[in-house]
Formats: structure tokens, C-alpha cells, sequence
């Protein structure tokens, strides 16, 4: 069974091509569904298996060293596959962040809006050479310092997919 | 590398929400282009088209603009990235000698469909895309923090590049009205509201309507057809790693190496004193910056050191760059054309006094993943 | 004047209707793999400039070659991303013959990579889009809005293909059993091409006529399946080609012309085409690719052909349009087996789009096969040896037309 990530959209169509005010040549209305299930890979199956049991895995580029958060099939420095079946690496659930911003903007595959301010941090997992992008949680933005180490806050009901880690918090 | 021409151009106004049918627009630019350099439908032996198929909410997206964009019964082909890419792609058609004018027209309707949405399909649907936390908005504010972070650049110094380039556009007919600000402060720009702290509103090209066109042609043909040609010296592209945490964000390789590869082909070793203007495409005001800087024309982090008004050392975007309005598709080609009116005396309230030689960009992608750079000369 | 170009490798990812083992840049990964093994001493670094293509909205992926930037291998490359629909494989490859022939400094090498994964992608919802915008033109064609959803699922190009396929069969007096001649025809030759999706080493003629119809005349087993997959090329100058492998195929001629019709007068143009199956795009783009390659005599000149036809009427017709056949012929060469592996002009051995469609990807597959078979490495090889042969494709609403035109001599020779 591999695993995929579901995207729905719905798209409203409504064509019609007016001659003047009251006459109207073609008039359709439909409600299209669109599911666009992604399938993750080998590599993500696995680390996904490891997110729904609250564990960090990375896989490790035989050549230069670099490991990477999610794992990756080729390592794009060396342009190298990295095999399936090794150089997998357990990570903690500790890390560092390098950067961060914060919006009221709510984008997501419809439209964008605002809402209250978040804020969005590139975190360098320990023990990783990237980061990935989370939320920051229970933080004042005065808190929040390049540098700092932080650590995962789990959802409570995990589902091998990206949001089973709900953010970060300071250790 | 041979010489090939810019022979002719044209740049529908600026929008936020035009008037406009989409193929009235496209066939504007590509019509009013052949109409100003003085040639016929028989004449165009190949056309390029830069639209996307998000932006335009079409699959296959050049299916319905053939023959408004010239291209019925010609050697046609689209490329999906930004105009100035699509300029590349014509350039080569013209250089392999099989085709005598080259058509490359790009551009969108940005007030046709959510421009954010659509940018949010270029992330990885497998990890990223489906929590939204990497977008084109935050992306800007982390590029905008690595940058100050990594060399103490303040954010007055960045809001200053958008005093500029709106007081720019304000000169330029043809830029977007709501983006034409002659009295603009930093003070404005800074208040302006958040959009990703740092970035404020006013820091962000406002994605709006609009599709220009631009004529090539080999040496040859481009001196019967014009007096005044621009000259393509060289061109460079690159694209860099994708995932932000994989980058250095404080500085743009992807333009370091088309930099490269653009003076190369066109033997400029001293860039800041031999190009004499830049038209750069920037998303945000930093972009403006840190591009400069991998071009050669400061040190790393000393971007806002230039003096780069229209009367400045080194003029930079003195149509107004991107600030001035960011039609999708359209806004790297219409950099392209406003050095070649610098380059042939057309450009006229922002004119840069005895320019001749310039350099061009445009970028996809994320924090400017993809740029490309062309160096021009005029005759 | 450009330089000469040459095919060193070509590769193929596995087709299958669903490749839920990979993710999109895993599956493009797997072709360019296969394209490198093809060329053994060529490694990832050798390659200067990368091309790119597939239908975004299939899969629900903006501009996705940012995102398999690293499993393309070109991180800090140049790259250019080509797209035109149904024929973006063609694009893709010509782009990449583009990009070698304008000699830019330090571009000599490219790969070209076009793919589809449409399992995970809504093809249906994507060619809505094109229907959608269409539909005025399917309504005078006589397709009802209620026959809309039915077409959506076997893809709305069927709706175009059904009214080609009337008017040619109308025109040329063809039959359904001709029809179903062609499939049998690329059903069985799939079989023998590793790559391929819908391998059927035993089908006949009886068989396809006995499946339902999707849309007069069409009949369920004649229309393409919908496949996941990847194509890659190596495109290369003439002297490093000859490092990279034995037998270099060179690009003489290509050309992408398309006569579209703009929904009849709707949005302000229109050079109303009545007849689908015209085709003065495909006419048009086999004069500009022969001219270049010096070929004058298509029938007599050109060795094989891989000819883009989702549906076998069109693989009729474009034989025809392309040169190949007297107008009105191919259904006999056809049934005289002129066209088989071991025939006189054989037509689409790799079992064609008919059994295999990637959708992005099916174009660029036609040329990668017929370069292959020039090379003598293609999976069902014909037993003649092929100097010359052609590679088509074709997309947009209703016809744009690409072409390549390839062999084992330069162009020069000829001019």
C-alpha cells in the first residue's frame, strides 16, 4: 500500500456566452471535483510511516555526508541516488531555527485571506543539513530569536502525513 | 555566439483589472510589435507565447491564442516560465538559422484568478503544499530576514528601493497607475502594513494585467527592417535547489551563475562600469538588491550602497522594475524591452542620458529559484 | 547558421496505468536513468542545459520542474521549461534540439525530459478545461452538453477524434474493421516493447469490435489508456555524439505548426475549420521538416515512422497528411502489411500512443523511438536497417502538429 496525498479542489463552471442582455446562446452550470492524490514514493512512504509513530527520519547521502529531512532518492549536490534500503538516519525531535516570518495571509489552494498573525519558521532539525518550514506555537514574537533551539509539538492523533507535526516550541 | 536583433516591441499598459478580453490583449502586443517595425502576418516565420496554465485557469493554454498571437500556420511553441524565458527560447530559434522573425509575446490577466493560489501549486504537493506554510508570501519574508540578518541591512535601506522604483514608474506612461507614487516616504513603505515581516504591502510587485510582445531577428534581416536594433550580446539561465531550507536565501546563485554566463558570452569583465542600465525584474524591493550584488555591481551586502536613480551612477529599474506593476508571464519580457527603449533613446521621461550598453532579467519560482540574465548593446 | 544536431540516447521510465511506487520527480528520475545507461559514458555532469514539459494541469502541479529540480540532476544548470498540450513531448524535444543548435557558449549537451503521472493527477477535470472552452465548437460539431461528462471520462479529446474519425471514414470509404486493423497492429507490437502500457500479444480484429462504443465509431478498445510515465533524450553536437555512442542519429529537420481553429468567431478571431480532419497544420510542419532534412520523397525516403495517434483513425490520417500515403491509402497499406515490424514502411513498432499515452510524455516517446530504431537499441526492433525516419505529435484543441525528421547521416550532406 503506498501512500498519497489528497488535494481536492472543486471547480464551479459556468459558461455562457450572452448575444445581448436577454439572449443567451449556451448556458452551463456544473460542479466539477478534482482529486488529485500525489503518490509520495518509496522514500516518503517510509518517513511518513515514521511521523505516524512520532519519530524523525532522514536518509544520508553516501557521498557528501548531507542528510536530508524528508528523505530524498537523489542528493541534488552530488546528483547521486541514494539507495532505498540504506543510509536512513533517526533524528530527534530537536532543532534549531534559522529563519522565520510572520503574516496575516492564508493561502491555500482556492484563495488567500487574512487572518490573525501567524508566525512561520525554517527549522533545522539537529542532526539534519536542511530545514523544513513549520509553525512556531506558544510564543510571543519577542521570544522568537534566529538561533534558538525548539523542539516538535506532536498532534495528538497522528496520520503518516505532514500534518501530524502540528509546529515547534521552545525547549 | 551570432548576432541576433531586437527589431521591434510592444507593451500593452499596465492594469490591475483591465478591460480587456484576454486575446484582444494578445493580439494588441503581437500586432501593435509587427505594426510599429513596419511588417505583415507573412512575414512572421515563428512565435513564441509565455502564459501558464494556471494563471490563464486553461489547460493547455496556448491552444487558444494562435492566431491572435500571430502563430496560425507558423512554427509555434510556448514556453512555461516568465517572457523574458520565452525571449531565450526565440533567440534560439532565430540562431539555428532556421527561421527569419522570431514573435515572443507573454503576459496574464493577474486580475483573472487568485495569483497566490496559483503560485501555491508550485510547491511539493507531497510535503509542503498541503499545510500552505511555504507560499510566495512567506517566502519573501524569509529571503528579506536572511538578507538583513546575514549583513545588517536595515529595512529603511530596503523600503528605499521602493521609493525609487515608484517614483520611477510614475515618469513611465505605461506602468500601473495604483504603482506610480511620485511623493512616496520610507516612512509610507514601512507602514504600509505587514504582508511577511519584514516584507511590508508596498515591498511587493503588485501581480496585475497586461501581455507584450518583442521581434528578433538575425543580423541581417534586423538591418533592413530597423535603424535602430538592439543587439542580444549574451544571455545566461540557471535554476537552483528547490526546497528554501536547501538554499542560502541572503544571496541568489541561480543569477550569480547566469551572471556568469551572460558576460561571458558577451566579454564583460567590469560590470559596474560598463553596463549603464538595468532593468531587473523584483518580486520584492530586496530582490532588487541582492540581485545587483550577484550581478557584480556592489559587494555582497552593500546593494544599497548604488546610487541607482535615472541620473544615479547605476540606474536600476528606471521604468519602475516589477514595483510598477508584475503582469505573470509578461513582467522579465517587458524588462527586456524597457532596456531596448534606454538603449534606442525611446525610453523618454526616464531615459538614461547615453546609455548603450544594459542587462535584462527574469526569474521563476520561489525566492527567485530561476533567473535569467541578457546582457544588450545598441547599434 | 545553427549547428548540427544529434540523438546520442534516448530512455524510457516504466508505463503503467498507475505508478504508485514513485512520486513525479522519482518517475522522471527512472527515464533520465534509463537515457544515461543508454549512453554509458555520459554522467549527469556532462549534461549543460535541461529541458523540461509535461501538462501541469493533469497534475495538478504548477511549473513542477522547480520542484524535481535535484532528480533531474539540474541543480544549477540552465534550464528552460516547454509546454504545448498534447504535443509537449515534441516541444520538449525540439526545445532541446533548439537548445544545441543555437550554439549559446557552453550549452552543447542537453537532456530533454518530458513525463506524465496521470494517476494522481484528474485528467479528465484537466481536459474539462479545454472542453469547457471549447464546447461551442463541440456543440456545432453535434456533441450535447449531456454527452459532455461521458466524453470527459475516456478524455475529451475523443470528442474531436470521433468527428476526425467520421469525416475521414466518410471521405476515404474506411471501415470499423479498419479501424481495429491499426490497434491490433500497435496492440501486438507493444508486447514486445519493455516500456510499453497495454501489451496484448494476442488481440484480434474480432475482439476489438466486440467492445462497446465510447462515441461513434469509436469503440472502447480502440482508444488509448491513460498511462504514467517519462521520456528523456540526449541531445548533443555532432562531435561529442560520436563519443557518446555508436551509431549517432542526427536532427535534420523539425517543425511545430498548428492551424487552430478560435472556437468558431468566439473571442474575436477565428479561421473556421470545418473539417477536423484537414489537417493543414500537420501538411504544413511535414513540408518545413522535409525541406530542412532535404527529403523530397517521403514514401521513398523515409525508412520508419512513429506517428502520434491516441486513436486509429488518426493514425490513418496523419500517415496520409505526413506524407507517408497517397491520400485515402493507408487504410490498404494497412491491410497489405506495408506498415508491420517487418514491412516495407513499418508505422509505430513501439506499439504507439494507441497503447501507451503519458500524455506529456507521448510525443516525445514517437521521436525517442524512432531514433532508436536508426540506432538499432529500440525494444522491437525492425529487422531492415533505418536510415531515416520520423517521429510526430499532436495536441492543441484540434491540431497542432509537431515533427522530427532524423537520421544517420548530417543534414549537410545533403545541401
Amino acid at each position: 500500500m503506498h501512500r498519497f496525498i489528497l488535494i481536492i479542489i472543486l471547480i464551479i463552471i459556468k459558461n455562457e456566452i450572452k448575444m445581448s442582455e436577454e439572449k443567451v446562446i449556451v448556458a452551463n452550470k456544473g460542479l466539477v471535483r478534482a482529486d488529485f492524490a500525489f503518490w509520495v514514493g518509496q522514500y516518503l512512504d517510509k518517513f511518513y510511516d515514521g511521523l505516524e509513530n512520532k519519530k524523525i527520519m532522514g536518509n544520508k547521502c553516501p557521498k557528501c555526508g548531507d542528510v536530508f529531512v524528508p528523505p530524498r532518492k537523489i542528493c541534488g549536490k552530488c546528483n547521486i541516488v541514494i539507495p532505498l534500503e540504506e543510509n536512513w538516519v533517526d533524528l530527534p525531535e530537536t532543532g534549531t531555527l534559522m529563519n522565520f516570518t510572520t503574516t496575516a495571509y492564508r493561502v491555500n489552494d482556492r484563495t488567500s485571506r487574512k487572518a490573525k498573525d501567524w508566525t512561520i519558521g525554517m527549522i533545522q532539525i539537529d542532526g539534519s543539513n536542511t530545514s523544513i518550514i513549520y509553525r512556531l506555537l506558544k510564543m510571543e514574537l519577542e521570544d522568537v530569536k534566529i538561533g534558538m533551539k525548539v523542539q516538535i509539538e506532536w498532534s495528538e492523533k497522528t496520520k503518516g502525513d505532514p500534518s501530524d507535526i502540528k509546529g515547534f516550541i521552545k525547549v | 555566439m551570432q548576432k541576433v536583433g531586437i527589431v521591434g516591441y510592444y507593451q500593452v499598459k499596465l492594469y490591475s483589472d483591465a478591460n480587456y478580453g484576454r486575446y484582444e490583449m494578445i493580439f494588441e502586443a503581437s500586432r501593435g510589435a509587427l505594426d510599429k517595425a513596419g511588417l505583415k502576418k507573412k512575414d512572421i516565420s515563428t512565435v513564441i507565447s509565455c502564459t501558464n496554465d494556471y494563471y490563464d485557469g486553461r489547460t493547455i493554454s496556448n491552444c487558444f491564442t494562435v492566431e491572435v498571437g500571430g502563430g496560425y500556420m507558423a512554427d509555434e511553441s510556448k514556453v512555461e516560465m516568465d517572457g523574458a524565458h520565452a525571449v531565450l527560447y526565440g533567440l534560439m530559434r532565430v540562431l539555428s538559422g532556421n527561421h527569419n522573425l522570431a514573435v515572443v509575446w507573454g503576459g496574464s490577466m493577474a486580475s483573472c484568478y487568485p495569483y497566490h493560489a496559483a503560485r501555491l501549486y508550485e510547491t511539493d504537493p507531497t510535503w509542503e503544499r498541503p499545510l500552505a506554510y511555504v507560499n510566495d508570501i512567506t517566502s519573501a519574508g524569509f529571503q528579506m530576514r536572511a538578507y538583513m540578518e546575514k549583513y545588517g541591512v536595515t529595512a529603511e535601506e530596503i523600503a528605499k528601493v521602493v521609493v525609487k522604483n515608484k517614483k520611477n514608474a510614475a515618469k513611465n506612461p505605461l506602468a500601473l497607475e495604483e504603482a506610480q507614487l511620485a511623493n512616496l516616504s520610507v516612512k509610507d513603505v514601512l507602514n504600509s502594513g505587514i504582508y511577511a515581516d519584514p516584507v511590508t504591502e508596498l515591498m511587493v510587485a503588485p501581480p496585475c494585467d497586461s501581455v507584450a510582445a518583442l521581434l528578433l531577428a538575425p543580423e541581417k534581416q534586423a538591418l533592413k527592417i530597423t535603424d535602430k536594433p538592439v543587439w542580444i550580446k549574451g544571455v545566461g539561465y540557471n535554476q537552483d535547489a528547490y526546497y528554501l531550507g536547501d538554499r542560502d536565501l541572503s544571496g541568489c546563485k541561480s543569477m550569480n551563475l547566469a551572471a556568469k554566463m551572460a558576460y561571458s558570452a558577451a566579454g564583460i569583465k567590469d560590470p559596474s562600469s560598463e553596463i549603464d542600465v538595468a532593468e531587473l525584474f523584483e518580486a520584492y524591493a530586496h530582490e532588487e538588491l541582492i540581485f545587483a550584488e550577484e550581478l557584480g555591481f556592489a559587494d555582497k551586502g552593500k546593494g544599497a550602497e548604488i546610487n541607482s536613480a535615472i541620473n544615479g551612477d547605476l540606474p536600476i529599474n528606471p521604468s519602475g522594475g516589477a514595483l510598477g506593476g508584475n503582469p505573470p508571464c509578461g513582467t522579465g519580457l517587458i524588462r527586456v524591452i524597457e532596456a531596448v527603449k534606454q538603449l534606442t533613446g525611446e525610453a523618454g521621461e526616464y531615459q538614461v542620458k547615453g546609455a548603450k550598453k544594459a542587462v535584462a532579467s527574469g526569474q521563476i519560482g520561489m525566492c527567485a529559484q530561476n533567473n535569467i540574465l541578457y546582457v544588450l548593446e545598441g547599434n | 547558421m545553427g549547428r548540427q544536431v544529434a540523438i546520442a540516447s534516448a530512455g524510457f521510465s516504466e508505463h503503467a496505468s498507475k505508478r504508485s511506487d514513485v512520486s513525479m520527480p522519482e518517475l522522471v528520475s527512472e527515464a533520465i536513468e534509463d537515457c544515461l545507461k543508454n549512453a554509458p559514458s555520459v554522467e549527469l555532469g556532462d549534461i549543460d542545459a535541461f529541458v523540461n514539459g509535461n501538462m501541469p494541469a493533469f497534475e495538478g502541479a504548477n511549473i513542477p520542474e522547480l520542484w524535481m529540480t535535484d532528480w533531474m540532476g539540474a541543480r544549477n544548470k540552465p534550464l528552460l521549461r516547454v509546454t504545448t498540450g498534447g504535443t509537449t513531448g515534441g516541444s520538449v524535444a525540439i526545445a532541446g534540439y533548439y537548445n544545441v543548435t543555437a550554439g549559446l557558449p557552453g550549452v552543447d549537451t542537453v537532456l530533454a525530459v518530458a513525463f506524465e503521472q496521470q494517476s494522481q493527477g484528474d485528467t479528465s477535470v484537466g481536459l474539462a478545461s479545454v472542453a469547457y472552452g471549447e464546447i461551442s465548437i463541440l456543440n456545432t460539431l453535434g456533441v450535447s452538453y449531456d454527452q459532455l461528462s461521458r466524453l470527459l471520462s475516456a478524455g475529451a479529446a475523443i470528442g474531436v477524434a470521433a468527428y476526425q474519425a467520421t469525416t475521414y471514414m466518410n471521405k476515404t470509404k474506411t471501415h470499423e474493421e479498419d479501424l481495429a486493423r491499426v490497434v491490433v497492429q500497435n496492440r501486438r507490437n507493444a508486447a514486445k516493447t519493455w516500456w510499453a502500457h497495454l501489451k496484448m500479444p494476442n488481440l484480434t480484429i474480432e475482439d476489438v469490435l466486440d467492445t462497446p462504443y465510447v462515441q461513434y465509431p469509436l469503440r472502447y478498445g480502440m482508444v488509448c489508456p491513460a498511462s504514467d510515465g517519462a521520456c528523456a533524450m540526449l541531445f548533443t553536437t555532432e562531435e561529442k555524439a560520436k563519443d557518446m555512442c555508436d551509431i549517432p542519429v542526427y536532427v535534420n529537420g523539425v517543425a511545430s505548426v498548428a492551424n487552430e481553429t478560435a472556437v468558431l468567431g468566439y473571442d474575436g478571431s477565428g479561421s473556421a475549420q470545418v473539417d477536423p480532419s484537414m489537417q493543414l497544420g500537420a501538411i504544413r510542419s511535414a513540408e518545413l521538416a522535409y525541406s530542412q532534412a532535404g527529403i523530397s520523397f517521403p514514401r521513398k525516403e523515409i525508412d520508419y515512422a512513429e506517428v502520434y495517434a491516441p486513436f486509429p483513425n488518426q493514425e490513418l490520417m496523419w500517415t496520409e497528411k505526413l506524407g507517408l500515403f497517397e491520400e485515402a491509402t493507408a487504410p490498404e497499406m494497412y491491410k497489405a502489411g506495408v506498415t508491420a515490424v517487418n514491412g516495407e514502411l513499418p508505422v509505430n513498432c513501439s506499439g504507439g500512443v494507441n497503447s501507451t499515452n503519458a500524455i506529456g510524455a507521448s510525443a516525445m516517446e514517437r521521436p525517442a523511438e524512432a531514433a532508436l530504431q536508426i540506432m538499432g537499441k529500440a525494444s522491437n526492433q525492425v529487422p531492415k536497417t533505418v536510415h531515416t525516419s520520423i517521429g510526430s505529435g499532436w495536441g492543441g484543441s484540434l491540431n497542432l502538429i509537431t515533427l522530427m525528421a532524423m537520421s544517420d547521416q548530417p543534414q549537410r550532406k545533403w545541401r
